[in-house]
């Protein structure tokens, strides 16, 4: 056995282990609250066992592997249901970007442990109403005020605002330069005074994602973690942190199997329907397209695992599974006709067609959307032209609104 | 588990995409297309120069045993460019069915020639949309062949032909030289796949398998075909979709390459994933040979290689506007190329049954 398959062992296991108590039955009927207090313990239990902050340096709490042991936990992770979406974006991007550009090193090692820990949660202050896509049209501004900063303006879309105790924000702090060069980054105290945090209520019912107001929100100068007219670079990184995570070729929806599984149990005309030619098609296709990708992720591994960059194919993966988890969602509630009636708001995406299918435009909206995605590959890897954009090269006072 | 190329592998890729480039282009193709009957003669003397045509067969005859892997790779230069002739995979086809059931006389006879290129083979195993049928419009009476194999690509050249034929009720896999038997040509919209309707009368034949063994063993050596054909398939793909890219980025309208508007872009960016989800699977089903799954990797290959290439030829054209449709440009080469590919060893519809039987559990 080689040593990655040992570690996947250990953490397949240890993962088993968890399940009783921070499995899916064990999160069943609680509430939100109930359910981030359990994650927390179950941060904690995995912080405790040396599985958090895996690819992490070891003088801030991490464990000092490498990312493809980061991956494979969390490929064996994933397969348990358990509560730890809440320290996702948290652990994701805001802290490792603290952790390259915090300034106050003794800070940051507190930080990092107690988001380790989960007993801290961060979030990251980037898309606002005017603008997700284009992050550098941004319009909150942070002006000088003494030594240090007075932020003023709205950001929307922020995944867990509501529990966070820290976050990373961009801001326009020179409007006279054009878009991308009068942007400064920043860490921001949520309990701060001036800052108010709305949740928003999605279409399928949960409300992770909020609304933050900034009014007079003022910050000291040492808070700041780019050069001033510097926040776009430090955005990017942030953004370009976490290429390689785990992947799932069912775009976070159900596995084909569970499809299958309907299609054998319900009836179209008389037959089970594993019979009818227009389900058998889209299994079929939809395999196939699910087997390319884990191909490509497999492949991907195999690269990094003898030390070279994976390919750009691997920027398939959310275009192309959250696609097609959204229209096979549909054909799953066409197969149980008026039974697919009855819905659970709290059921989870992973194994509900209808939860599946009610919370899919957001995967293929945030984090990039289905037509950003399409430009990048467009343009990064194909090396055609960019977009017309009137507002290039203009100072952003300038640019018409 | 899905592969990483070595170097070796590396090199045939990148040495045969060479030879083809230099040796076979478009304007010796499109006369082809016109005649009945004829093929690059060019292509095929590089294949046999080249040891491609003994690649995936054993030593003792002749072959470079090497696998499905570096004859894919072969087969993705030879979809780049339009590959002048069918039999590197007919050939292959008859070679497998042989060397896997035929007897030690059989293998002898037969997979040197075949491993030189000498000889050349074919499969013939359709009738129409079924690619395995329940009754073979062929029969066999334990020495003779009688009935009409329709459609066979490379028949027109072929030496021997491996025919999927019924034996009082069963089905049978029959090897026959196809010297004495009556071939007409078929006029396609493909010619230089040298397509021809076999007509079997009382023809010498001798049996490689027969009873229940012989419609797995076809459906083995189909998808043997299939990972080959689709690895074509993703190379005529990811040529057109190169060619779409560099169109789109030369070609102004409006005061700016047409590659800036996003109905193009996006066109292009789509064709890019559908290229590497075919080659991904390619990949992984190459690497398969041999295995409990390889027929459901071959399969998945299969689908997905046949849409990237339908798509890109659609698209590819679609960009292009006028010129796209035009004979001289030469884009309806990998139209017709897309399609007679798609055909060949099954269509979609026959392989979305095979991958679905067998996630089901329908298959064994």
């Amino acid at each position: 056995m080689s040593d990655l398959e040992a570690y996947r062992a250990k953490a397949a296991a240890w993962c088993e282990a968890m399940v009783p108590e921070f499995g899916k039955a064990a999160r069943k009927g609680l509430s939100v609250e109930e359910d981030l207090a359990l994650g927390r313990r179950y941060q904690k239990a995995k912080f405790d066992a040396g599985f958090a902050g895996i690819n992490w340096p070891t003088d801030l709490g991490g464990q000092g592997l490498g990312h493809l042991e980061k991956i494979t936990f969390e490929g064996e992770e994933m397969k348990h249901g358990f509560p730890n979406v809440y320290f996702g974006i948290s652990l994701g991007m805001p802290v490792p970007v603290l952790m390259q550009f915090g300034s106050d090193r003794e800070f940051v090692r507190e930080r990092v442990l107690n988001a380790l820990k989960g007993e801290e949660i961060w979030c990251q202050l980037f898309s606002e109403p005017s603008g997700g896509t284009d992050l550098a049209g941004l319009r909150t501004r942070a002006e000088t005020d003494g030594n240090g900063w007075k932020i003023n303006g709205q950001k929307v879309w922020t995944s867990w605002a509501q529990y966070s105790d820290y976050g990373v924000i961009v801001v326009r702090t020179d409007p006279t330069v054009p878009k991308h060069k009068g942007l400064t980054y920043f860490w921001v105290d949520m309990k701060a005074p001036g800052v108010t945090v709305r949740p928003i209520k999605l279409a399928g019912g949960d409300s992770h994602v909020n609304e933050v107001f900034f009014d007079d929100v003022k910050v000291s100068d040492d808070h700041r973690m780019s050069p001033v007219g510097g926040g776009f670079a430090v955005a990017i990184a942030t953004l370009m942190i976490e290429r390689y995570v785990a992947t799932d070729s069912a775009g976070f929806g159900p596995h084909l199997d569970l499809f299958i599984e309907l299609a054998k149990d319900v009836q179209l005309n008389g037959k089970p329907a594993i019979e009818d030619g227009r389900i058998r098609q889209q299994i079929a296709r939809n395999y196939a397209m699910r087997a390319g990708l884990d191909s490509i992720n497999r492949r991907a591994r195999l690269m990094m695992q003898a030390g070279m960059t994976p390919g750009p194919e691997g920027s398939l993966n959310k275009l192309v599974a959250v696609r097609s988890r959204q229209k096979l969602s549909e054909l799953a509630l066409d197969l149980q006709g008026n039974a697919a009636f009855a819905f659970d708001e709290h059921a989870s995406p992973k194994d509900d067609w209808a939860s599946s299918w009610i919370n899919a435009p957001t995967g293929r909206i945030a984090g990039g959307s289905d037509e950003t995605l399409l430009n990048t590959i467009a343009e990064r890897i194909l090396g055609l032209p960019q977009d017309h954009r009137p507002d290039k090269g203009i100072p952003f006072n300038q640019i018409p609104a | 588990m899905s592969i990483l190329y070595d170097e070796g592998q590396d090199a045939i890729a990148t040495e045969s995409r060479r030879v083809l480039e230099a040796r076979v282009n478009k304007d010796e193709l499109l006369p082809l297309l016109e005649t009945t009957g004829e093929y690059h003669h060019g292509f095929w003397t590089t294949a046999k120069e080249q040891g491609w045509t003994a690649l995936a067969l054993p030593e003792t005859y002749g072959g470079l045993a090497l696998g499905l892997v570096e004859l894919g790779l072969i087969a993705h230069q030879a979809g780049r460019s339009l590959s002048g002739a069918p039999f590197l995979t007919s050939s292959f086809g008859a070679a497998k069915a042989i060397e896997l059931y035929g007897t030690d006389a059989q293998k002898g006879r037969w997979l040197p020639g075949l491993a030189s290129g000498e000889i050349i083979g074919a499969v013939a195993f359709a009738h129409g949309a079924d690619a395995l049928p329940l009754h073979p419009p062929v029969a066999f009476d334990g020495a003779r062949l009688d009935g009409t194999a329709i459609g066979v690509t490379g028949g027109l050249a072929a030496d021997i032909a491996v025919v999927f034929a019924e034996h009082g009720g069963a089905p049978v896999l029959a090897l026959a030289e196809l010297g004495p038997v009556e071939r007409v040509a078929v006029p396609s919209f493909d010619n230089s796949r040298c397509i021809a309707d076999l007509h079997f009368a009382a023809a010498p034949a001798e049996a490689l398998v027969a009873g229940n063994l012989a419609r797995d063993a076809a459906l083995h050596i189909l998808a043997l075909q299939a990972v080959i054909t689709a690895h074509e398939q993703t190379g005529g793909a990811e040529a057109l979709m190169e060619i779409a890219r560099d169109y789109a980025v030369t070609r102004k309208a409006f005061g700016q390459p047409i590659g800036a508007f996003q109905s193009i872009k996006h066109r292009i960016a789509e064709l890019y994933g559908l290229v590497e989800l075919a080659r991904a699977n390619c990949i992984h089903a190459a690497a398969r040979e041999g295995q409990d799954d390889f027929v459901t990797a071959a399969a998945a290959a299969r689908l997905s290689a046949t849409d990237a290439y339908d798509s890109a030829a659609r698209d590819c054209v679609q960009i292009h506007g006028g010129i796209g449709v035009t004979w001289e440009i030469g884009l309806h080469l990998h139209m017709r190329r897309a399609r007679s590919l798609a055909i060949e060893q099954g269509s979609s519809l026959f392989w979305e049954d095979v991958l679905v039987d067998r996630l089901s559990g329908e298959a064994a």
